[in-house]
């Protein structure tokens, strides 16, 4: 991908393309390496809902094998936290759309903004990540061998598997808590490539391509969030 | 729906990057502010309502429920937010497809772990742990008598032969019941 300044020639007479510099030269016209581009992130999302996939049907298999433990281990978690990371991410995802609406239209001040406002929904997101697990830790509510239940909330002990639950649980946010790292990662890139000036009305695919990446995160949350915390 | 009063088109192409009936430049689609935050807006409804849901005890349709609840948030993420609604149609052909085989993941795999039958320590035949009826598949219900009977022998044995028989093997491989078998239910 060329990372040089965007600014297109003004060369649109003549038997050659224009061919701006953020142009590969192996494609014909800008709308062709747009689609050729998006057609390649969504390959990459579609195997990373796969990917994700594994985990989804492990979660299916155990909690149909273990209906009430999952209930039981469920209620250790805090809704209002998760609540609160799911909106935190939402918001994160509309403010991706708008920076992308942003270098749509040109605007790269506001692109800047609203990557940088997303890059804190972010970081916001593993703070509050990092105050569950703590908690997860202190109480002994830990995957296989580390699971020790103690300090936990409610009256009733919880199920001798539960480990199942919790190997689950930390498996699937703790994946999802490394996308959301790199999230902020290419994030950051992204925006320090607007702030550079790389980004044009014409050539702003790679802020579409990061925002479908941020999308994506945030819609594996959408299913994570009820199906762990909301049982 | 409102996406059409809320959003314009820039440079005239509707979708247009998939052909090159223009001047090669891309025309995406850019819907407005209002309406990116009103798919916000919508999101955020959902999410209350899906909440407030888990205090409510559908029995078991509460799985239900909060897929339901979920897909719908999911839909308007990737239409809106990820622009399938306004994209080259192959790119949303290659999303659909993804959740074709992540379903053909789920049903074949829980078509087997939702029939596997386990023996029943009481007759030593296999059951499905939830109904209690003769599991599917596997040994047909004859052999399965032989074997009970067989197992009902050795436990005859062992009782007046006393202790020492604990290593003696039940005469399969399949793993020991006890456990798993009052766990789940």
């Amino acid at each position: 991908m060329s990372t040089e300044a965007a600014s297109p020639h003004d060369e649109h007479e003549g038997d050659h393309h224009a061919h701006p510099k953020w142009l590969a030269h192996h494609f014909e016209t800008p709308a062709q390496q747009f689609d050729a581009d998006k057609l390649g992130m969504w390959a990459f999302l579609v195997q990373e809902l796969l990917f994700f996939s594994g985990l989804f049907v492990a979660y299916g298999v155990f909690r149909s094998w273990y209906p009430q433990t999952f209930i039981a281990c469920s209620h250790q978690l805090d809704k209002i936290m998760g609540g609160t990371n799911t909106v935190v991410l939402l918001f994160s995802s509309l403010t991706a759309a708008l920076a992308v609406r942003s270098a749509q239209v040109g605007n790269k001040k506001a692109t800047g903004r609203f990557l940088l406002i997303t890059i804190a929904c972010a970081c916001a997101f593993l703070v509050i990540k990092y105050f569950e697990y703590s908690h997860k830790i202190h109480s002994g509510l830990l995957p296989g061998y580390w699971y020790a239940p103690h300090d936990i909330h409610g009256d009733k002990p919880l199920p001798p598997n539960g480990h199942a639950f919790f190997s689950i649980y930390f498996m699937m946010t703790g994946v999802h808590g490394i996308h959301v790292a790199v999230g902020i990662g290419v994030l950051l890139w992204i925006w320090a490539r607007n702030r550079r000036g790389d980004f044009s009305k014409e050539y702003f695919t790679p802020v579409d391509l990061v925002a479908l990446y941020w999308h994506l995160v945030d819609l594996v949350w959408i299913y994570l969030f009820p199906l762990l915390y909301l049982i | 729906m409102a996406s059409h009063s809320n959003s314009k088109h820039e440079g005239g192409g509707h979708g247009g990057h998939g052909g090159h009936h223009d001047d090669g430049a891309v025309h995406a689609h850019i819907s407005s502010v209002p309406f990116y935050i009103f798919i916000f807006a919508m999101l955020l409804v959902f999410t209350v309502i899906t909440v407030g849901q888990s205090y409510v005890d559908l029995g078991k349709m509460n799985l239900l429920v909060v897929i339901l609840i979920a897909t719908c948030k999911a839909s308007l993420v990737v239409t809106f937010f990820m622009h399938l609604k306004h994209d080259n149609r192959f790119n949303a052909l290659m999303f659909v497809s993804g959740l074709l085989f992540i379903g053909v993941f789920f049903t074949y795999t829980m078509n087997d772990t939702e029939r596997r039958g386990e023996i029943d320590e009481t007759s030593a035949v296999w059951v499905l742990p939830k109904t209690g009826e003769h599991a599917p598949g596997g040994l047909d219900v004859k052999v399965q008598e032989e074997r009970r009977a067989k197992m009902v022998k050795e436990h005859a044995g062992h009782g007046a032969a006393g202790a020492g028989g604990h290593e003696a093997p039940h005469g399969d491989h399949h793993p020991a019941p006890g456990v798993t078998t009052e766990q789940r239910h």
